[in-house]
């Protein structure tokens, strides 16, 4: 017996709903796989969506019409901004939420959308026909379709490691995939090791939590989708504790009891997510170190240690965490662990998530080598939406390092071989002044809206904030007089101008915002603030937004200039040997791509510009 | 493909080399001249069949990667006519090689990992060198004593770009968070070593073109005859005529290591003579635009001037012995008296300091406009200008870091690297 669908989507988790939601949503049948359906858009680590760099992605996927947003939006428990006062280029929106909420909302979801089967199955193998693909599952049913998206996340091949003790489980005692790598590894593909880990769970009620600090959310922060106005209610808090110097010393004298140390775990761990052991053997001159607990859910005891994830034994864990200030009595709930898991190199993957090798086949998530919630969500939207243009024989949706986080994150993966698992921040867009969390609405949603995936009610919002915009910003070259400024500059404390300057000039000014200029000038009546965000931002940080505007031009330049697929690089005379070798096994699609893999210089990418004109000329 | 070309200057000569470099060029080669060499780094003597002619010639090969340019290369060293190396070169071609482009040798020494950009560049300037310090200048370069300062520099940068970058991407985390003022006394230090390096550019300026000095002064002071007796030969017109040099007139000399330019002007003085006045004009600029000016008198100096060196003239007829001023040089341009005192004044005046002597210093007008570049964008993060927020310092250090890089090529575009070959010239 064999059931046919358009795109058959493995794996209900961050990526996979996005995938399978973009595919049923752009029309095409499509059934999604878990191994468990209490694994739907789990959040097997921590109880939080957004972040640094990754509230940026949260927003982006909200513009294009995905579904994170809106669904984190469900399942506050509280909001803030980080970065305030460090510069817009750098806000960032992060939510603790309800991990049980976001779980069931998601799920909800997936169930109610039209075109799309959710089904519990584990998937065991993955074949390549004439027609598609066919993926057969432990029950021996069969599925075909046209395109797959795998969105295994951390299942395949899993173990998680607590001291000497390994269990070939997935996260949270979920039972691993163990089949499927195989299947892939006979399709051609190639297997990577990589690590991760995960803090102790411990009861609320036997945490002092009058020895930590308490962090609210803000009064301030608005919702992450575009689609909801307003401040999300603050339902819990979180807090705030450090090690201590007998913390140090529990982990110090156990350390060859740590996997990592003892050798048992031979995966790649990520550098900046390192177990509460990492950091405390190699920064040994730090007294502390600091932890955040955060609250599961709002009907749960259970809170999350931030901060110390650790795969030492169960025992020696237990007195480590009770070191720490506030958790002297702590009852533990859920052990910390360290999961091993097959991941794929995503070099080997075109910039629309496709697999360079076999048409129709597109992977997302970890399973990419990447880490996080967000990052996975944003490539299985790609990944959904491109499966779709696949099917429809249409130009896939390319994102770029020019126009979003998410194009930065694709490129990235998919041009540098990762040899830890992949996060994102902030550091990695160059034109981040550019890719705000603030205005991923203005960036993306026109896309979104062509891709098909934007309602009419989120276009027309759309639309009103570009007009709105597009209005406030005419007095913007407004000449106020001497006389005017005087009063207001005085009141705020700036130094008073030679002669008249202009509104815009007067945003500039350190001490001078709209609130500001509405106050005493009575200007900017009547606009939503999210709107004078943006007049604000775009009059304070002009000259820098107009610089990497420029530099945005630039470099769609090098973009556009296409590299054929089919080229052989070993015919291209001048290049240095390990470009043609990386060339060669990349097939970069444009000279700015080809310009930004490692072992490919400048002197190369021009004798490629040669090559290029020449070939023009020729043909 | 390989690439020929002749390296010694075209016309005459004793002896002239002809250089290969490609895969293949070292069995091209084979195929022309016996017998071949037996191993590389040997220069061996032999014939150059040229289809025409028998050419008794030496030739020496290199094998990739350790030559110039780190693929395959070829030398011959034959008779320097035109007509033999037309011919040997034209062999070459029909054996399967091209004409090498301009630069196009230096190219792919740079392409080949074997020089950086400002290395290639110091190429450039050794051969363009006119004197010795130029020379030691352009040495410099292809030491990459320049590279290894700005990569070092650009690492300083680097770190301090990890420490602003790490606040942005780690807020909660409890790092001894870099506050603004420790940012901008970091980046103050590596501003301080910009300008170091910056204060060079008129040491280098010097090597690279030499000491623009003007002689000016009255009418019939002496002033032509001050040029000849210096240059050692009769260049100018010399009169008892007051306003006999109407026009400027250039010469130059060298002296020691340094090239002295020196610019006859008209003597200045009220004139209703319209010719004589424009001269005078010319007179005035060139004086302005000089690096020192010799001002020659007959008589009392006048007061201390900037960049003025007073020329006490004709000492052979006034008592110049009360007059003891650091600014002053006595002279008679006639009997050659005081000339060699004069000239080694004025190479103290320039020359004489650490920096000169040993080389380092900036003589190319790209590398101070990168050094520049670095220097405004870190100079905004340390006045803490226009904008206030990290977000903004960050972006300004990067910049300044990825302008330092293109000194290296670490970071240039390619239009960089194209003005730069297209300034070399063919086979060096």
């Amino acid at each position: 017996m064999k059931k046919e669908f358009d795109v058959i989507v493995v794996g209900a988790g961050h990526a996979g709903c996005e995938a399978a939601l973009a595919s049923a949503r752009l029309g095409h049948n499509t059934i999604i796989f878990a191994t468990n359906l209490d694994t739907v858009a789990f959040c097997a680590c921590n109880p939080s969506i957004g972040g640094t760099a990754k509230g940026q992605i949260v927003r982006e996927i909200d513009a294009l019409g995905g579904e994170m947003a809106i669904n984190a939006d469900k399942s506050i428990l509280q909001m803030r901004m980080l970065n305030r006062g460090k510069g817009p280029a750098v806000y960032s929106p992060r939510a603790q939420v309800d991990k049980f909420v976001y779980h069931s909302t998601m799920k909800a979801t997936l169930e109610t959308t039209p075109n799309l089967v959710l089904r519990q199955a584990e998937v065991v193998s993955l074949e390549k026909t004439e027609t598609g693909f066919v993926v057969n599952t432990s029950v021996d049913v069969k599925y075909c379709a046209k395109a797959v998206v795998l969105a295994c996340g951390v299942y395949l091949n899993s173990r998680t490691i607590v001291g000497k003790c390994i269990e070939e489980s997935g996260p949270n005692g979920f039972k691993s995939a163990k089949k499927l790598t195989d299947s892939l590894v006979a399709l051609g593909m190639e297997p990577l090791r990589f690590k991760t880990g995960t803090p102790a769970r411990v009861l609320a009620s036997s945490v002092d939590f009058s020895k930590m600090e308490k962090q609210d959310g803000e009064s301030s922060t608005c919702h992450f989708s575009y689609m909801n106005k307003g401040i999300p209610a603050q339902k819990r808090s979180c807090y705030l504790t450090y090690t201590t110097l007998e913390t140090k010393q529990i982990v110090l004298s156990n350390l060859d009891k740590a996997p990592m140390y003892s050798g048992e775990i031979v995966g790649v761990g990520p550098r900046y997510c390192p177990s509460l052991e990492t950091k405390i053997e190699r920064f040994s001159d730090k007294e502390r170190h600091q932890l955040f607990l955060e609250p599961e859910g709002e009907c749960t005891q259970e809170f999350y240690v931030q901060g110390a994830s650790t795969s030492l034994p169960a025992d020696i864990q237990e007195e480590m965490y009770k070191s720490i200030a506030g958790l002297e009595n702590v009852q533990i709930m859920r052990d910390a662990y360290a999961i091993e898991y097959d991941c794929f190199d995503a070099t080997s993957l075109k910039n629309t998530l496709e697999s360079k090798k076999i048409d129709g086949l597109f992977l997302a998530g970890q399973i990419n080598g990447t880490s996080g919630y967000e990052e996975a969500a944003a490539q299985g939207l790609v990944a959904g939406i491109n499966a779709v243009k696949f099917i429809e024989n249409k130009q896939p949706l390319i994102l770029t390092r020019q126009d979003s986080y998410i194009g930065v994150l694709i490129d990235d993966i998919t041009t540098k071989q990762s040899t830890e698992p992949y996060r994102m921040m902030t550091s990695r867009a160059e034109h981040r002044l550019v890719l705000r969390q603030d205005n991923a609405d203005l960036r993306l949603t026109q896309i979104g809206r062509d891709i098909g995936l934007v309602s009419d009610e989120r276009y027309n919002l759309y639309l009103e904030k570009v007009e709105q915009i597009e209005k406030a910003k005419q007095c913007l070259n407004e000449v106020l007089s001497p006389k005017t400024v005087a009063e207001m500059f005085t009141s705020v404390g700036e130094t008073l101008p030679k002669s008249g300057i202009s509104v815009k000039d007067c945003l500039k000014r350190t001490n001078v915002n709209v609130k500001v200029l509405q106050q005493h000038l009575g200007l900017f009546e009547g606009f939503s603030d999210d709107v004078l965000e943006q007049i604000e931002i775009n009059a304070k940080y002009e000259g820098y937004i107009a610089k990497q505007q420029a530099l945005i031009l630039d470099a769609e330049k090098m973009e556009n200039k296409k590299l054929p697929n089919d080229l052989d690089y070993e015919t291209v005379s001048g290049l240095r040997l390990e470009a043609r070798q990386k060339l060669n096994y990349f097939k970069p699609s444009s000279l700015g791509q080809a310009g930004r893999i490692s072992g490919v210089s400048p002197a190369d990418v021009q004798i490629l510009m040669v090559w290029l004109a020449q070939h023009r000329n020729n043909g | 493909m390989s690439i020929v070309a002749l390296s010694t200057p075209a016309g005459r000569s004793a002896v002239a080399v002809v250089r290969m470099s490609g895969e293949n060029s070292i069995e091209i080669a084979k195929k022309v001249f016996s017998p071949f060499p037996k191993s590389p780094n040997l220069l061996k003597v032999g014939n150059l069949d040229t289809g025409d002619f028998v050419e008794r010639a030496m030739c020496v090969y290199f094998e990739a990667p350790k030559s110039f340019t780190g693929e395959n290369m070829v030398e011959f060293h034959c008779h320097g006519g035109m007509a033999i190396v037309t011919s040997v070169i034209q062999v070459l071609l029909d054996n399967g090689a091209r004409m090498a482009q301009n630069g196009e040798f230096s190219k792919r020494a740079f392409i080949n990992g074997k020089m950086n950009l400002s290395e290639t560049e110091g190429v450039i300037e050794m051969i363009d060198a006119e004197t010795t310090a130029a020379v030691k200048a352009g040495e410099n370069l292809l030491a990459n004593n320049l590279g290894k300062k700005s990569v070092a520099l650009q690492d300083k940068l680097l770190d301090l770009i990890a420490k602003t970058e790490v606040a942005l991407d780690y807020p909660e985390e409890d790092l001894e968070e870099q506050t603004l003022l420790e940012t901008q006394k970091e980046t103050q230090e590596i501003l301080d070593e910009i300008e170091k390096l910056l204060s060079t550019v008129k040491a280098g300026k010097i090597a690279k073109y030499g000491i623009d000095v003007a002689i000016a002064g009255e009418t019939n002071v002496g002033k032509s005859s001050l040029l000849n007796a210096l240059l050692g030969y009769d260049r100018a017109i010399v009169s008892s005529t007051a306003g006999t040099t109407r026009d400027t007139l250039d010469a130059h000399l060298t002296y020691k290591d340094t090239k002295f330019n020196f610019v006859d002007t008209a003597g200045i003085r009220q004139t209703d003579n319209e010719i004589e006045r424009l001269g005078i004009d010319r007179a005035k600029k060139t004086m302005k635009e000089a690096d020192l000016v010799l001002f020659v008198v007959n008589g009392k100096p006048l007061a201390q001037q900037e960049k003025t060196l007073y020329v006490l003239n004709k000492c052979d007829e006034i008592d110049y012995s009360n007059v003891n001023r650091e600014d002053c040089v006595v002279t008679s341009a006639k009997d050659n008296k005081g000339i060699e005192e004069l000239k080694e004044k004025i190479y103290k005046m320039f020359c004489a300091d650490e920096i000169y002597s040993s080389g380092q210093m900036l003589t190319n007008a790209r590398h101070v406009d990168c050094l520049n570049r670095a220097k405004e964008k870190l100079q905004i993060v340390v006045d803490n200008l226009f904008c206030t927020t990290v977000d903004c310092s960050a972006l300004n250090i990067r910049d300044a870091w990825s302008a330092l890089g293109e000194i290296t090529g670490t970071t240039a575009t390619e239009e960089i690297i194209d003005r730069i070959y297209s300034k070399f010239c063919l086979g060096k």
